[in-house]
């Protein structure tokens, strides 16, 4: 459709379409297409969790995972990359985020899934605060963010 | 020497940071200095947001930010917090 968006890259507020995000990066050339959807989970432990709210600092957020994408293209080798990210309310059982890839190999195509992954859990400014079914609403802020900003100049940087 | 003047310096709050400050952004006044001054004055001016500040990043401009790297007035800064997309 001529209404298809380009971009590599979204953030939503509708249910995310991972057949439309594959089908997105169908190409002659892959050999490889990997679909990852990442869904709420209901139950952590002891936890019962009713959905997850998500918000990012949008402009951030978006640049983020569109220089992720770009990234992923260059250092996999890949024939192409699409990456939508949901905000708002996530109920649980539904997509919160879709990475769909195209390779010509299988291997580099799941490192690059795995590598994506990685890198939007511990970078891309967005936070998810989890609704118990008890009637919880608990902000999920894990580790520490201090090191994201890498220092050239710092000690042991790279010069 | 008279202090260097200050303008409001407004910094942009998420997720559990805004739910600690009750608020979307605060305001410090801001004569200048270093993301790691900018952080000494966030946490005078809110101690609330002291342990969560200790494990966030700041972005300046969009981008994350050292502590070194100086904040110019008027700048568009942001506190992140530790993320959990995906």
């Amino acid at each position: 459709m001529s209404s298809e968006s380009p971009q590599p890259a979204m953030l939503v507020r509708r249910p995310v379409d991972g057949q439309r995000l594959l089908a997105r990066v169908a190409d002659q050339d892959a050999g490889a297409n990997i679909l990852f959807v990442g869904t709420t989970r209901r139950t952590t432990g002891s936890e019962r969790t009713e959905g997850l709210d998500y918000e990012a600092h949008e402009p951030m957020a978006a640049a983020a995972l569109e220089r992720l994408a770009v990234e992923a293209l260059e250092r996999f080798a890949l024939t192409s990359c699409a990456i939508e990210h949901r905000l708002g309310w996530v109920p649980a059982g539904e997509a919160s985020i879709a990475v769909a890839l195209s390779s010509p190999h299988r291997r580099a195509a799941f490192a690059a899934v795995e590598w994506l992954m990685e890198r939007i859990k511990a970078e891309v400014p967005i936070w998810k605060c989890a609704a118990g079914e008890d009637g919880s609403r608990e902000w999920v802020h894990p580790g520490d963010m201090r090191g994201v900003a890498a220092d050239p100049a710092a000690p042991g940087g790279s010069p | 020497m008279p202090a260097p003047p200050s303008s409001p310096l407004t910094v942009a709050l998420f997720a559990g940071m805004a739910e600690l400050a009750g608020a979307r952004s605060v305001t410090v006044a801001w004569s200048g200095g270093s993301v790691a001054d900018l952080r000494r004055e966030l946490g005078v001016a809110h101690p609330k947001l002291i342990p969560l500040l200790e494990r966030s990043a700041v972005a300046v401009a969009g981008q994350y930010a050292t502590d070194t790297q100086p904040v110019a007035a008027g700048s568009e800064v942001a506190i992140i917090p530790p993320v959990s997309g995906g």
